[in-house]
């Protein structure tokens, strides 16, 4: 019945009138979520059904979301919301299990590494339990799959396995004839992911070629180079799809571009948030508006709301000092200092007040 | 007004940052748990009132309909709206807790509030001629205004505005004092009205026709509580709001004395121009812990269920200054502020012989 005040017309505009908010269906949430967590409808939420080490730093989450989510084609991704500290911070990861997991089971998986000094992922692995519910976006990305009878390769690194895993299962599930081969790069043989889903791929299907290298074990490394491209079989032919650190995809894209496949035949996916911490003593960056399209760039300590002035723009402020809350806006990406406390803040979405917040690099504010 | 120096004012700023900055690195699950506990109580609350309300033609089902009712309204208005919309949930980054965004149970739209509230009243507290929420145009509190005949009305007046608060506080932005000496024109007034005619509309709809006419049968009974619920509201927001400046020792400033003032300068202002009000754990709850008004005006935008254990060092950083810590029972308080309106509806002639003890 709630599901009505969020897209009927009229039940809408009742729902509005009655409760508030434009989304009046989340309005009895405090009260659903205590009964189950699955019926809120603000956002979408998954609850934890395992949890599953992989290797040292990398555990696979196994999560049932409600069952008004909408599903996702192999290779994509979703946002993660968990609150954290009475904090909602959100992350994307991708999702490591195939889309016929959700189609007849209703489960989907998320495989996640450990970063060094991670907030979110340092808490994803220590304090995140079973019968936890975490919200999940919708999924997106367009790291999509080889169509029928496209010979395929992969060349991968550490946890960029994931959105491959969901690839690999699925083209194994429906029969995929035409030869696939996966490079696989980690440091160690302890480090490969998913090694048992692996070995049973290329145990059961035939068009799968594995090869794991390894990087960082003693008296070996085996990085990525061109004998290991030649060893595969009508390179030219086959569509690549590169995942894994920003480094190891640059390399692989440079090697087939000089073996001349043409740059629509190789799809590339990031998979790591990055957590860079940034130098307080170096204040401005380049500031994106993103509502106007504008950009402008700032160096110096300046706050966003004068240099949303100096560009002709005239957001909502107030008392310019960090009191009223006027000027609140969405940042939706990049780092701010807080003029007031000195401190930087997350790179993630959130508000902050324009009045006493200065870029800390690149910066995206709604406005 | 205390008069403090320009280094001292500078130490103060220092004492009460501190006491914020506190506060601000412990903010975490224990404040997230507590509104989220408040908003629950609210949605209960608000639930039970309206299930409760057609069933008004028992008489003590009336009352605690109406009563459930008024409380789930004076929740949400006083300890979440308020509250939220002075930004002290933002950093949870939950979207039904952004001030921005958060739209309350009353007939006052959040835009305007955020501008009249927010930004006028806290910023230019107990200024004479700028802080509007001084009286709101109507009452005189202060011999800063000239005394006019009319001002002798001016009690039914108060009682007036404390009926029909939410409609005072919803058209407080149309500035009708501004209006009649033609400094500003209905023309630019209205998209203002526009805003209010939505919200107050919505409102008036709900209490007033909706649910009523939900429930036809009974809809004398359910329009009868939800009135008494409305009513029971503005009552206790106007008095609560009142306590907060118009108490006898709140002090008044000038706009020359405020002029380019420093953020030291500022937390003066707000320490003298506040009043506080003593009581128990549930009368803190139900003014949004506006009791603590002057933890509040120094902190606007610190949650607020924080500044009871604020508080002492706030009287300490106080005591340390000589700067009056003005606090007293609810009836004390209370008491001064009816003094104050009765007394400024006098002449001043009349009131400094009928009334010498109070400050002029």
């Amino acid at each position: 019945m709630l599901a009505q005040f969020e897209t009927a017309g009229a039940l809408h505009w009742l729902g509005r009138q009655l409760f508030n908010r434009d989304d009046p269906a989340a309005f009895f949430d405090p009260l659903l979520e205590r009964i189950n967590p699955l019926l809120a409808r603000q956002t979408m939420r998954a609850r934890v059904l395992s949890v599953t080490p992989e290797t040292a730093d990398t555990r696979t989450f196994l999560l049932e979301p409600a069952s008004r989510w909408p599903g996702f084609r192999a290779g994509q991704h979703i946002a993660l919301t968990m609150e954290i500290g009475g904090v909602r911070h959100t992350r994307t990861f991708s999702l490591s299990s195939p889309p016929a997991l959700w189609q007849q089971r209703g489960r989907i998986s998320v495989t996640v590494k450990r970063i060094k000094g991670g907030l979110v992922t340092g808490w994803m692995h220590d304090c995140l339990r079973v019968g936890d519910t975490v919200s999940v976006s919708e999924a997106f990305g367009d790291f999509c799959m080889p169509s029928a009878a496209e010979p395929a390769l992969y060349i991968v690194g550490g946890s960029g396995i994931t959105p491959v895993l969901s690839h690999l299962e699925t083209l194994a599930a429906d029969g995929f004839q035409a030869p696939v081969t996966l490079l696989y790069y980690v440091r160690s043989r302890p480090d490969i992911i998913a090694a048992e889903r692996l070995a049973s791929l290329a145990e059961h299907w035939p068009a799968l070629t594995l090869a794991v290298f390894t990087t960082s074990e003693p008296g070996q490394n085996q990085r990525l180079n061109d004998r290991h491209l030649d060893r595969v079989p009508d390179i030219d032919a086959r569509r690549c799809y590169l995942c894994g650190p920003e480094g190891l995809m640059d390399l692989a894209g440079d090697l087939l571009n000089r073996r001349g496949i043409s740059g629509e035949r190789i799809q590339r996916t990031r998979f790591s948030a990055s957590f860079v911490e940034l130098d307080n003593d170096n204040p401005g960056g380049q500031v994106q508006f993103t509502r106007t399209g504008q950009q402008v760039d700032s160096p110096g300590d300046a706050s966003l709301l004068d240099i949303a002035e100096a560009s002709g723009l005239s957001p909502k402020h107030g008392c310019r000092m960090g009191i009223c809350h006027q000027c609140s806006c969405r940042k939706t990406s990049g780092s701010v200092i807080n003029r007031l406390t000195g401190q930087t803040s997350g790179r993630g979405e959130e508000t902050i007040q324009i009045c006493v917040s200065v870029p800390a690099g690149a910066v995206s504010i709604d406005l | 007004m205390k008069m403090l120096t320009e280094s001292q004012l500078n130490e103060l700023q220092q004492d009460l940052d501190q006491i914020r900055n506190q506060v601000i690195a412990d903010l975490g699950k224990r404040d997230a748990d507590y509104i989220r506990r408040i908003v629950r109580l609210h949605r209960s609350l608000d639930l039970g009132g309206r299930l409760m309300m057609p069933f008004g033609f028992i008489p003590p089902v009336f009352l605690a309909a109406t009563t459930t009712l008024g409380l789930s309204k004076i929740i949400e208005n006083m300890e979440i709206g308020h509250n939220v919309m002075h930004g002290q949930y933002d950093w949870m980054n939950d979207p039904s807790l952004n001030s921005r965004t958060y739209e309350w149970d009353t007939a006052c739209g959040g835009d305007s509030w955020r501008r009249t509230h927010n930004y006028e009243h806290h910023t230019y507290t107990n200024i004479i001629g700028k802080d509007r929420d001084y009286g709101y145009d109507l009452l005189r509190l202060s011999d800063d205004k000239p005394w006019r005949p009319a001002h002798l009305f001016q009690f039914a007046n108060y009682v007036l505005l404390s009926m029909f608060f939410q409609w005072g506080v919803g058209l407080h932005e149309l500035e009708f004092e501004r209006l009649r000496k033609r400094e500003v024109s209905l023309k630019e007034k209205l998209p203002f009205l526009r805003a209010f005619f939505r919200k107050g509309g919505r409102q008036a709809f709900k209490d007033y026709v909706f649910f009523p006419a939900l429930t036809l049968p009974v809809a004398p009974i359910v329009l009868a509580g939800n009135v008494s619920a409305n009513l029971m509201r503005n009552l206790w927001s106007s008095t609560v709001i009142f306590c907060g400046h118009f108490t006898q020792d709140a002090e008044t400033f000038t706009e020359e004395s405020s002029e380019g003032e420093s953020k030291g300068h500022w937390y003066l202002r707000q320490l003298t121009g506040s009043s506080n009000f003593t009581g128990s754990r549930w009368i803190h709850l139900l003014s949004g812990h506006l009791s603590y008004q002057i933890e509040h005006h120094v902190f606007p935008d610190l949650p607020a269920h924080r500044y009871p254990e604020m508080s002492k060092q706030v009287q300490a950083v106080c005591a340390k200054y000589g700067i009056h810590y003005n606090s007293g029972s609810f009836a004390r308080q209370y008491g001064t502020v009816l003094k104050r309106i009765a007394g400024y509806s006098l002449p001043d002639s009349l009131r400094s012989r009928m009334m010498p003890a109070q400050k002029a």
